[in-house]
């Protein structure tokens, strides 16, 4: 029997005591290195065990409990997904989201860890496994071939308790069951287990080990009397042709995956929290600050922002303020979507990245504004990074997810109800003057934004150090300029005049252009530009999207050059 | 009192001194002996401080010591008011010093495996791979049963003794003599135990370990 | 053995520090899968040949060695070649300058191809993770965008205005401070550092890495360093590099595979990464196919 890279059974990789807290678990299977680690959830991942970017081994790397940080240069990756959730060497952008590595699929059962080469089948309990507490024995690792291991643990068998072999390389008899782990060509790991757990433990352990340890000797004796097997070569996979070559901006949103309300609570007066959750597997990676594209009942598309810490992605959670005002989008979510519901939704995109290179990081947050700010700090908490958060509600309205950020270990303030006047100089009191590397988020109501930016820059704080999210685009759009577009696949030219959008020349033309708040905070209307140098006006492109000048929201913004050809 | 280290960076000797004096908050000054490519540990200055032609040597005021097992010894019974590095015990006395030979056993084997692939030395290279993994099999029962017995480190005691130090530094350096870890899950775990202990310092060579349960 | 691409073949390769190569007695090493025996004269100049059955240490009179190599001593190190080497090495003048330290650092053995080893030498995101408190600390990580290019005439990659955020920048510096760096790789298998001096703002000093191919995937890292210091003694200023490289051979020898891939799908770039992609197609464009896994055709 030979070794296929390709072999679909499960194999018990590692003992469930091998992933002590915060420990990196150094395996391999079939000839392929793994890097296994529990989070501090509890679950375990089974990876390549090689960083995407320049090849480190990530078994050299740190479990951080939600992340894994390569030791090269610091990238790190997602507890579940594997994603890539912040590169060091370029601390405000978000990076690429499809920078994941390869998993392996895993379970964890009777004490052991299994893993599969491929996702071909589904987990299947060993005969006999079900309705036992299994007591795992010491592993025992040897140098020679699967096979021969396997024929030796078959001769252990007493007169008695004929040997029964199962499928996938293992053998039982009696209570006493032996999987050989294939490694590599020439190397196995045998992983026993006991069908009860014994009355003297320690003797026990100590008993197999002595009688595995001698028949492991034996074996590598006659090994070293037959040429050593060529090793397994695995092949690498190759990056997606889009991530060589280096993007500027992330991968185009537009996947829509399918979530269930698992939860919907009051969190405080006037927010709802809603807990959507993955309907098979995990959801994608995000970083801190990203928020999804939520599609309504009705049709209309809300964007709100993620809370979660790092590598919680079994749900994401969001909180949503009953606007009584306004196009009426939350109220529907509130109103009509029930626990138990399917909602689309959008995958993570993120205009608010969140630097984790600063000696100082100040977050304040006015209101629901507080949604992308909790991610923020669960982020740097569990980190140990520091950070201030200053939470500013309105007096008579209890805070939103005040337990949540109770639990948190940093320093957050809550300010409740303070007059316009004291709001300044509280915010002028928590910044203070700026120094080297310094960073201050903000999300909240604009008139609050606005104090925040001239605030900072009358403190010291330099333009790139000021860091805000806008729920609304507030700004005043100007729409005097005119200017040709041609619409590629249309095979037309439309003249834009001033004071008409984009948006509303194509209409009038009979085309079809989806939309939700027109004001270009939501990006339903995204559009690819082919020519033309765009003037921005939107707040839903971040700067090197808008740089890349490759798309635009056609709802708000226009032209500098003379004529603009679009993708529609 | 004035201790002075005569040291040379990527010696594994000469670190599992550096690393018990920070452990310990010891102050003290470095000597560096240039031990390649000058050879400096062969100069007459040198071998009047240390006949043998070896790094590390320890001066603390009027004294003189070399080999890295005694100097740790040393220090840990100078100045160690907890008395916990360097146990007066006889057992656990006897047990440290069972494991300070295991630690030249690592040297001889280990350190030789990286010397040759490193610097060029004139060493079976095999024959010391297959001696230090001897060892670490070796090691890595001794501590999976004592993780099972409620002990993290290579002694008896519930806390780290100057054997840890002694074996740690050429059991982490082992890759660079081509000997892999892999095999040997409760070694990894004990270096990491190692790496967390307060006061903990790098060489070259190592990496610092992640956050333990009690400071996250 | 592996074949090696003529342009390897042809290259000057470094071979030992000058001052290590004992006089009358036989040095060994490999380059490029191939023994090779080497010695000094009694006037201190090398002399390289194919190994036979000569054994390390052994005596030997070198005008007994009629079927030698080429042989040009450079920079502190000898260099032989297999095949058609240019008249001369790449030029350091800043080497040749009166007042310069210049010493070798060691010749350490890694086992990794040369190629990933020039490319860990251009590269500054990893300084806060790897040389940690040294050349530099989180939180200051940031990699600026620097300037790459590829002189045809000088055959060489150079990058400039690149600069890091270090802890301790010089000896004399108390808080972090922003540097500037230039690196230059005028030979597949070499790289030269210029960092500005702190004793002299208007000089550069100089480290260099010269790699050794012994194999494909194994090399020797001969570490040069060239610099203007009234103050340190050769002893402090090997100690310094030879940190640095500790700090980078576990790195090295924990990347997969060992061979530097050419392919640009084989890995992930950011654009931190310009001078390394540079470095790649530029290996690629010479035809190297020794220490890399070439393009799929």
């Amino acid at each position: 029997m030979s070794l296929s890279l390709s072999d679909p059974t499960w194999y018990p990789i590692a003992s469930s005591e091998d992933l002590p807290f915060r420990h990196v678990y150094q395996g391999q299977l079939l000839g392929r290195e793994l890097a296994v680690w529990r989070a501090d959830d509890g679950n375990v991942n089974v990876w390549e065990n090689r960083c995407l970017h320049r090849g480190v081994r990530l078994s050299i790397g740190i479990n951080e409990g939600g992340e894994l940080k390569c030791q090269y240069h610091g990238w790190r990756y997602a507890n579940r997904s594997a994603g890539c959730t912040y590169i060091p060497a370029h601390p405000a952008d978000a990076p690429a989201r499809r920078i994941q590595n390869r998993t392996y699929p895993v379970r964890e059962a009777y004490g052991l860890i299994w893993s599969s080469a491929t996702d071909e089948q589904a987990f299947r309990p060993f005969p006999g496994a079900e309705g036992h507490d299994w007591f795992p024995l010491r592993p025992m690792p040897v140098n020679a071939a699967p096979e021969d291991v396997l024929a030796a643990l078959v001769r252990l068998a007493p007169d008695d308790q004929p040997a029964d072999l199962l499928p996938g390389l293992s053998v039982r008899f009696g209570g006493t069951y032996y999987f050989v782990q294939p490694v590599d060509a020439g190397r196995a790991v045998i992983r026993g287990l006991l069908r009860e757990k014994p009355a003297d433990e320690l003797a026990t352990l100590r008993h197999y080990n002595e009688i595995l340890g001698k028949l492991r000797d034996r074996l590598e004796r006659a090994a070293a009397k037959k040429p050593a097997p060529e090793p397994l070569q695995p092949a690498y996979d190759k990056v997606s042709a889009d991530l060589a070559t280096m993007p500027d901006i992330a991968v185009p949103r537009g996947n829509t995956i399918t979530v269930v309300v698992k939860r919907k609570w009051v969190s405080a007066d006037g927010v709802i929290g809603f807990e959507l959750a993955a309907r098979n597997g995990h959801l994608p990676t995000f970083q801190p600050g990203a928020h999804i594209d939520l599609h309504l009942p009705n049709g209309m598309t809300r964007q709100y922002s993620i809370t979660n810490g790092p590598g919680e992605l079994m749900s994401y959670i969001i909180g949503v303020k009953q606007e009584s005002t306004s196009k009426g989008g939350s109220k529907v979510l509130v109103e009509t979507v029930r626990e138990g519901d399917l909602l689309s939704i959008s995958e993570p995109r993120n205009n608010f990245p969140l630097r984790r290179d600063a000696i100082r990081t100040v977050l304040i947050a006015g209101g629901i504004g507080i949604t992308p700010l909790l991610s923020m700090a669960r982020f740097l908490d569990k980190s140990s990074l520091p950070y201030e958060l200053h939470y500013f509600t309105r007096a008579g309205e209890t805070t939103a997810f005040r337990s949540e950020l109770e639990a948190l270990h940093g320093k957050v303030i809550f300010h409740t109800g303070l007059p316009r006047e004291q709001i300044a100089q509280t915010i002028s009191d928590a910044l203070g003057q700026w120094s080297m590397a310094q960073h201050v988020y903000v999300c909240g109501p604009g008139p609050m934004l606005e104090t925040v930016r001239a605030t900072a820059a009358a403190q010291g704080w330099p333009d790139e150090s000021i860091h805000f999210e806008y729920f609304k685009n507030d700004k005043v759009i100007d729409n005097s300029s005119s200017f040709d577009v041609e619409l590629a696949r249309s095979a037309m030219t439309l003249h834009v005049p001033s004071g008409k959008s984009i948006m509303e020349v194509m209409r009038e033309a009979g085309l079809t252009v989806p939309s939700s708040c027109e004001q270009g905070a939501c990006g339903t209307c995204l559009t690819t530009v082919i020519e033309g140098e765009v003037d921005h006006q939107d707040v839903y492109l971040n700067d090197s999207e808008k740089r890349a000048n490759s798309c635009m929201m056609t709802c708000v913004s226009r032209a500098k050059s003379a004529r603009l050809v679009l993708d529609i | 009192m004035a201790i002075t280290l005569y040291d040379f960076e990527l010696s594994g000797n000469c670190y599992k001194l550096r690393l018990l004096m920070s452990i310990l908050k010891l102050r003290y000054d470095i000597v560096p002996v240039d031990f390649y490519p000058g050879r400096q540990h062969k100069a007459d200055w040198f071998l009047r401080l240390n006949p043998f032609g070896q790094l590390p040597v320890l001066q603390d005021g009027d004294l003189t010591l070399s080999d890295s097992g005694a100097i740790l010894a040393y220090l840990a019974r100078k100045y160690d008011e907890t008395g916990l590095w360097f146990p007066d015990d006889p057992a656990i006395t006897a047990e440290v010093l069972r494991w300070h030979a295991v630690a030249d056993d690592i040297t001889s084997t280990a350190s030789a495996a990286r010397l040759a692939l490193g610097f060029f030395y004139d060493f079976d290279v095999e024959k010391a791979q297959k001696g230090a993994h001897r060892i670490f099999r070796l090691m890595d029962e001794h501590l999976w049963f004592g993780e099972k017995q409620g002990r993290d480190w290579l002694c008896s005691p519930a806390h780290p003794t100057t054997a840890d130090i002694a074996c740690f530094p050429y059991v982490m350096l082992s890759e660079e003599g081509g000997i892999s870890r892999q095999d040997y899950p409760a070694l990894r775990r004990w270096t990491d135990r190692v790496r967390r202990i307060p006061g903990f310092v790098v060489m070259s060579g190592i990496f610092p370990a992640g956050r333990a349960l009690e400071d996250a | 053995m592996p074949s090696i691409d003529p342009t390897t073949r042809d290259l000057w390769q470094v071979i030992a520090a000058t001052d290590e190569v004992p006089v009358g007695l036989v040095e060994t090493t490999i380059l490029l899968d191939t023994p090779l025996a080497l010695t000094r004269d009694t006037d201190g100049n090398p002399v390289v040949w194919r190994r036979t059955d000569e054994e390390q240490g052994d005596e030997i009179d070198p005008e007994t060695v009629l079927d030698r190599l080429p042989v040009i001593t450079g920079y502190g190190y000898v260099w032989t070649s297999l095949g058609n080497p240019p008249r001369e090495l790449f030029p350091i003048p800043e080497y040749a300058e009166p007042d310069r330290k210049n010493m070798s650092c060691g010749s350490i053995g890694i086992h990794v191809s040369a190629p990933r080893a020039v490319e860990n030498f251009l590269d500054m995101g990893h300084f806060p993770y790897v040389h940690t408190d040294i050349l530099g600390a989180e939180p200051h990580t940031e990699v600026k965008e620097y300037d790459v290019e590829v002189s045809e005439e000088r055959d060489e990659v150079l990058a400039t205005r690149c600069r890091f955020i270090q802890p301790r920048a010089a000896k004399s510096a108390t808080s972090a401070m922003e540097v500037e760096y230039v690196y230059r790789v005028p030979h597949p298998f070499c790289s030269v550092l210029y960092k500005s001096c702190p004793e002299d703002e208007s000089r550069r000093d100089v480290i260099a890495i010269f790699l050794q191919p012994m194999t494909e995937e194994r090399c020797r890292a001969h570490l040069l360093q060239s610099m203007i210091d009234s103050e340190s003694t050769i002893t402090d200023l090997r100690r310094f590099q030879q940190t640095i490289f500790g700090q980078d051979k576990p790195i090295l020898e924990n990347q997969y595979p060992k061979r530097l891939p050419l392919d640009p799908r084989a890995e992930t770039p950011i654009r931190a990464d310009k001078s390394a992609i540079a470095y790649r197609r530029w290996l690629s464009q010479k035809g190297i196919t020794y220490g890399v896994i070439p393009m799929a055709s």
